[in-house]
């Protein structure tokens, strides 16, 4: 069966999405699953009023079973006890969409996990919270930013001077160069800023959480041409005589992928 | 031909109906074996070496140098794993380039496991590589390089003539799968010195299921199919004759076509670009800005996924390809793109057009009336797009 062979309730809760948006207030809490890297992220969003889901909501980043089973999963738990909620399984989302192809069916897995991420905050007192950015700062100083010294990275002694720099001194030397910088405080964040002056490529990775603090210089990032990775460290860089690509660890999915870079700026100092 | 705005020519093309008449009469009327020493065996000798002569022509080769084979998946391993297999005494070490399409990925998979040494050369963010890092992959060891001449997917085109330059006395056969490149730039074997080339039909409006692999006269490969010793030994198996004079004549028409028909493309390849670039914000073109296939253009869209845009645009009588995991058998975004430094968030909101022989000005004018709506929809519902605006 092909990936996209949908049924065609899943095409019509594709193509029409039901209950799309958020919700606030004290009496809202929220769930989330998923990550960008892997192609899905939802937000589910409940209103509780005498122990029922009086009002749901849903954001989607994702594939159309990625919403067409957000959108099923919001339409089945509307009304229903918080306890009638919890059991409502990825099967019943895709029984209730005429089924999905096999591949996509960790996608209806993830809208109930989100409900049930939802239902857990809730119940653990978790109200009226805005979902995203998260609390920072769990490592290192008040703005998030790590300040002892990151782990080593494999490699990166070996190809020092070859793709790898502990500093910057000449931007030019970045020209058209894909460059990966470290999170190493506010002069990583100042030289991911220079360089995009230099090369259309710039990718910042933090280890923290977006930060939700004006004070945090990472928030200079935002609307620049620089691409964050938040969540994330590098574990290793490799090539043959020069930096080809560095194998990344994704914290939140404890995960592992490379990514293609022709530098890596881990800065000697970190700072404020 | 295509009824709706069918702009994924790389994925398939209709065969012309001009190929499809010089086909027909091989079916029924000519249904002769070249092996076979009768009349109509000596008519189908005589078919087959003029289509043999019509597609060497096409590539500025000599007759004797094209070999018949099921299409661009059997020619890319005749030539690399017929390659090592007859030159393994000269040396373990091959080069491919990491913006490979998987096919060619997994082809020199299973040279590794006949105990060759596989290095892969890296591609710049536009997919192009470096003439500088192939050198250095080099060793005396190395015994074949291959290198794509253009991707299919993000239609960047490799400095074929450069990297022929630098291997140029070596004595390293240097390999390219031309099949998204042919009928779409120039590629004339007396003029670039590639030692193996693999061209499909279907890529230039042929029937599927048919083939060719260009071996210069001074090459040796092995075959990978033993049998009746058809194609000089290296392709056994009896001919398909209607098929093989089908794509004769696609070569033909194409041959005579292509200089009209490479600016028409580019036409509506830069008009699209432009267009799509200028209408939606946080929109950025994948692959070369210059060196890129006249027919293609491939973008990515923050925040959204691309299954969903492809779907979208299904809906409203577009066909599109995507690169994003959600479509692909293996859940794993395109090897090409992660290759040219993407994360596999932003490979995910790819999309590809490309352009035909059936394509029209109006394709491109319903695409940007409608894709822009596409993306914005599925940006409301996206929540990484909202913490964009938000902040």
């Amino acid at each position: 069966m092909k990936s996209t062979s949908y049924s065609e309730k899943t095409l019509d809760h594709f193509r029409n999405p039901r209950n799309v948006g958020t919700l606030e207030g004290p009496d809202v809490a929220v769930g989330k699953v998923g990550n960008p890297v892997c192609g899905d992220l939802m937000y589910m969003y409940i209103r509780v009023k005498d122990d029922r889901i009086a009002d749901i909501k849903f954001q989607t980043f994702g594939c159309g079973s990625a919403i067409a089973t957000s959108s099923m999963t919001t339409e089945l738990v509307l009304g229903m006890t918080l306890d009638e909620a919890m059991k409502v399984t990825r099967t019943d989302v895709a029984d209730a969409l005429q089924g999905l192809p096999p591949i996509k069916m960790h996608c209806s897995n993830l809208a109930a996990d989100a409900l049930h991420d939802a239902i857990k905050s809730w119940r653990e007192g978790r109200r009226g919270e805005t979902p995203e950015p998260p609390k920072v700062g769990e490592i290192g100083s008040s703005c998030g930013i790590p300040v002892s010294s990151p782990p080593a990275i494999e490699g990166a002694d070996v190809l020092l001077g070859k793709g790898v720099y502990r500093n910057v001194e000449d931007p030019k030397a970045f020209i058209d160069k894909r460059v990966l910088i470290i999170d190493r405080g506010k002069p990583s964040v100042d030289i991911a800023l220079e360089l995009t002056k230099h090369t259309g490529r710039v990718i910042f990775m933090s280890p923290t959480k977006e930060p939700s603090s004006k004070d945090d210089p990472r928030t200079g990032l935002k609307r620049s041409d620089v691409k964050v990775i938040y969540e994330a460290e590098p574990l290793a860089v490799l090539g043959e005589g020069e930096v080809e690509k560095v194998r990344v660890h994704d914290l939140n999915e404890n995960d592992e992928y490379d990514l293609f870079v022709d530098a890596l700026v881990v800065l000697e100092q970190a700072g404020n | 031909m295509p009824a709706q705005v069918y702009l994924d020519y790389q994925s398939a093309k209709p065969v012309d109906p001009r190929v499809v008449d010089a086909m027909r009469p091989w079916f029924t009327e000519h249904f002769g074996n070249p092996s076979s020493l009768h009349t109509d065996g000596d008519e189908a000798t005589e078919a087959l070496e003029m289509s043999r002569e019509k597609v060497a022509r096409f590539i500025g080769a000599n007759k004797d140098e094209i070999i018949f084979t099921s299409g661009a998946t059997e020619s890319n391993n005749l030539a690399i794993m017929g390659y090592v297999t007859r030159n393994r005494g000269r040396g373990n070490h091959i080069v491919i380039a990491e913006s490979e399409h998987i096919s060619t990925h997994n082809i020199a998979k299973a040279v590794e496991k006949q105990g060759f040494k596989v290095s892969k050369v890296g591609v710049d963010q536009y997919g192009r590589v470096s003439v500088e890092k192939l050198r250095r992959k080099v060793i005396d060891a190395t015994i074949i390089v291959s290198i794509g001449w253009a991707s299919s997917e993000i239609g960047t085109i490799q400095p074929m003539q450069e990297i022929a330059d630098a291997l140029h006395g070596r004595g390293i056969a240097l390999h390219s799968d031309a099949v998204a490149a042919e009928g779409l730039v120039s590629i004339d074997m007396r003029k670039v010195p590639v030692d193996l080339l693999t061209i499909s039909s279907n890529d230039i409006y042929g029937p599927k299921g048919i083939g060719a692999l260009y071996v210069r006269k001074s090459i040796n490969i092995a075959p990978i199919m033993p049998g009746g010793g058809q194609e000089r030994g290296l392709r056994s198996g009896s001919e398909n004759m209607p098929a093989i004079v089908g794509m004769a004549a696609a070569a033909q028409i194409m041959a005579s076509e292509m200089p009209q028909e490479m600016p028409r493309l580019a036409q509506y390849r830069d008009r699209l670009i432009d267009g799509v670039l200028g209408r939606i914000p946080r929109s950025y073109l994948n692959g070369h800005p210059k060196e890129r296939l006249p027919n293609n253009a491939h973008f990515r869209f923050e925040a959204i996924e691309g299954e969903s845009l492809l779907l979208s645009l299904k809906d409203k009588g577009i066909a599109v390809s995507t690169g994003s995991a959600c479509s692909s058998k293996t859940l794993e975004p395109s090897h090409t793109l992660i290759s040219c430094g993407l994360l596999h968030e932003e490979a995910h909101g790819s999309l590809e057009f490309t352009f035909g022989r059936w394509s029209k000005s109006t394709d491109v004018d319903r695409v940007l009336e409608v894709l822009p709506g596409v993306v914005e929809r599925l940006r409301s519902m996206s929540p990484l797009y909202q913490k964009e605006v938000k902040l």
